[in-house]
């Protein structure tokens, strides 16, 4: 058992699970949303939400900064609002996390009452909390890690053990880089991540759950179902399609994207006080209460307007700067109209993917915070013809409750109802490719390849004799290769002298069952049955926080002479 | 963890067998024109390195299906052995072969689970051997004629299979 005794782990890999310990752990869900997050635990019979001492199960996700030591949404007593107006606070990591400072989405970050700082040049952006008329610098990694000890230290309260392992919820448009984040964070509150899980494909695993549990009862054929989940929250909008029978879901499709209710907030701030942006600029300690105030009531109206068709905003933002207005649901809807045509055509999208007609979907589920938005529902109920909305699952609690199930499937626990003989078959949510063609984005791996995959592609050189190759691995879905997510570069050399086309260069890229990408690089010479380079392995992604301008680096230097083109068919 | 194999690339896992007797379907699920400009060579070129021919032939024998099984057994004998196939239900030691397994299993199934793509390959398995499937799909992927056949649409012969 214990042989290995003097191995070092590679850098480049994950430390092994310790398989010691006879009984397993259950490891606990975490969904850490943008602005609120929960805990949750198989318990042995069924999913149990976590609360902290205030009896809350939804804790919000921000940390204050007070002297030297932070505290979290989970454990803070303090009036939130009065940090919030101080600058002390922050919030929204989750999108910010694993982003540069030349992202839309960073940019659009910058009205938050703290400071977020773009320098432009592809490094990550500066965040800072105000203590005591002093910026306090930290990263979005740090904030995360803050409240997931927190998590950690309530959950290990109430179960009376150690946690370690967790399955945590991600959206789908997270890149593998953003992913390696959410496990830094992790790893810095001393969490051991199982699985990250797509946050629809949680609500996907609960649903399917439910689904086998109601044919355990009415002891039926246990019939394939159809499902659409549509989750947004505060910072994401995700989209998945399943197809559950047996216990068993397979992710037909995933579609998602970096809109949710920030969006809607930002717009309505926008519009009631369009000169917001340049207003707040300064960031001195007068503004960051301005814009704090602003986001308050506007925050709160957005909610109010999910039940009242009209909201009264009386607002003092200090230096005779004052909003007094009443606006009704249908401005609401029209401001934020691109949003919810996104939303759409996300939902056209996966259904498109997935290969599913409006009418074979059994069941549409729609959760998230934003599901409480009238606009949403009806948007999403009207293009399945007005079917009425799935409401076997708490649209607040959903994804957190799959992640708690996929916890305890994921650590091996067994239940005598069989209730936890599930699976769950993922996909891709990004197409997975190199640089090739000039600057078009190749796909190697499409999206909506059910993993664990493994794909590969013929590749040749575009000049007479190039004997070098960069291979520059990008994840996303756009043409142009520089608007995807980058992943990581390396070169392949000593490709023998050949005219142009001719050396077949293979690029493989492995996902294997722990979700972890390899890219593979062989060289074969035609003729010859034999790679005539060994073979390289990469593991992605191996990039850095400051990659957003390396690949403009490395065009400088290699301008196109590295270049490859795909294989062109023979007729 | 893979010293019994002694081809380059199968040390690397890169090409194994299951993959390439799925790569012609897999053509069909995946759009696009980059598709039909790789799999030309790729047959032709790694096929060679090894047919680790222990798997069962015909994607009907992965399935462990016949061949007029219905799309409904196909999709059931599909999550039957997903369950028991699948990383994430196999113990630790195993996930590496059990995710080798499975993309063979998901390769059958979403050959045969598409009625066009099915169709094309009951043609394949038929003109080509009426001695045994397991020869004929090995020998279609080694000598590389596959190509040939990958643009013929569906007729009357492949459309009786529904």
């Amino acid at each position: 058992m214990a042989e290995a005794s003097y191995t070092v782990a590679s850098d480049s890999e994950t430390i092994g699970e310790d398989k010691s310990s006879a009984f397993p752990e259950i490891a606990i869900g975490i969904d850490i949303g943008t602005s609120q997050c929960s805990v949750a635990v198989w318990n042995g019979s069924e999913v149990e939400l976590l609360k902290n001492t205030r009896n809350q199960k939804i804790m919000r996700s921000y940390v204050t900064f007070k002297d030297d030591t932070p505290s979290g949404g989970v454990s803070s007593q303090l009036s939130q609002e009065h940090d919030l107006l101080s600058g002390a606070t922050i919030f929204n990591m989750k999108r910010l996390i694993g982003r540069v400072d030349t992202d839309p989405v960073v940019h659009s970050s910058k009205n938050l009452p703290f400071l977020v700082q773009t320098l432009d040049i592809g490094v990550r952006p500066f965040i800072a909390a105000l203590v005591n008329n002093m910026w306090r610098s930290t990263t979005p990694e740090e904030v995360l890690a803050i409240f997931l000890v927190e998590l950690r230290v309530m959950a290990e309260a109430q179960l009376k053990r150690p946690i370690r392992n967790v399955v945590l919820t991600v959206p789908v448009s997270f890149s593998r880089f953003q992913l390696t984040r959410i496990e830094r964070a992790c790893a810095m509150a001393g969490l051991h991540v199982l699985r990250l899980m797509p946050e629809p494909t949680a609500v996907a695993l609960l649903y399917g759950q439910q689904q086998q549990q109601s044919s355990h009862d009415n002891m039926g054929s246990g019939s394939e179902k159809i499902a659409l989940i549509f989750n947004m929250g505060a910072g994401y909008c995700d989209v998945a399609v399943t197809a559950t029978a047996g216990g068993v879901s397979q992710i037909k499709a995933l579609a998602g994207s970096t809109i949710g209710g920030e969006d809607l907030l930002q717009n309505m701030m926008h519009y009631l006080l369009p000169e917001s942006q340049t207003l707040f600029k300064t960031h001195g300690i007068k503004e960051i209460k301005s814009m704090a105030l602003l986001r308050v009531a506007t925050e709160d109206a957005i909610h109010r307007l999910s039940s009242q068709i009209s909201v009264q905003i009386d607002l003092d933002l200090g230096d005779g700067l004052k909003i007094n207005k009443v606006i009704n649901r249908d401005e609401f809807e029209e401001v934020n109209r691109k949003v919810f045509v996104k939303c759409e055509s996300l939902i056209i999208q996966c259904l498109q993917d997935a290969k599913v007609e409006v009418e074979d979907v059994n069941d549409v589920i729609v959760v998230g915070g934003c599901s409480y938005i009238p606009k949403v529902k009806n948007l999403v109920a009207s293009m399945f013809n007005g079917k009425e909305l799935y409401n076997g699952v708490n649209p607040l609690e959903a994804a957190v409750r799959g992640a708690a199930v996929e916890g305890a499937v994921a650590s091996g626990i067994n239940d005598p109802f069989g209730n936890l003989d599930l699976l769950t078959i993922q996909a891709t949510p990004l197409a997975i490719g190199i640089r090739a063609d000039g600057n078009n984005f190749v796909p190697v791996i499409p999206r909506n390849t059910t993993m664990p995959a493994r794909r590969d592609l013929v590749f040749t050189t575009c000049h007479d004799n190039q004997t070098e190759a960069l291979i520059i691995v990008y994840e996303g879905e756009e043409k142009k290769a520089e608007e995807n997510h980058l992943l990581g570069y390396f070169k392949v050399v000593g490709i023998p002298e050949a005219p142009k086309g001719v050396p077949e260069i293979n690029v493989c890229m492995d996902i294997d069952a722990a979700n972890v990408l390899r890219v593979l690089v062989g060289v074969v010479m035609p003729g010859s049955r034999q790679p005539t380079i060994p073979i390289m392995e990469v593991r992605m992604p191996t990039v850095d926080d400051g990659h957003g301008w390396c690949v403009e680096a490395l065009n400088r230097k290699c301008g196109n002479t590295q270049d490859l083109v795909t294989v062109q068919k023979k007729v | 963890m893979f010293s019994s194999s002694n081809s380059i690339f199968l040390v690397h896992s890169f090409f194994p067998a299951s993959q390439l007797k799925a790569s012609r379907p897999k053509k069909a699920y995946f759009p696009g024109k980059i598709s039909a400009s790789y799999t030309a060579t790729e047959n032709r070129v790694f096929t060679s390195t090894n047919m680790a021919s222990s798997s069962p032939a015909s994607l009907y024998d992965v399935l462990g299906i016949s061949m007029g099984a219905s799309g409904n057994e196909i999709k059931a004998a599909y999550r039957k052995l997903a369950r028991t196939c699948h990383p994430d239900v196999v113990s630790m030691n195993q996930k590496e072969t059990s995710a080798n397994e499975f993309m063979k299993i998901h390769s059958a199934y979403s050959t045969l689970s598409d009625p066009s793509k099915r169709a094309q390959y009951d043609r394949q398995l038929h003109g080509h051997s009426r001695r045994s499937p397991l020869t004929s799909s090995n020998i279609a992927s080694m000598s590389g004629y596959r190509p040939r056949y990958s643009h013929s649409g569906m007729n009357w012969e492949t459309d009786q299979c529904w």
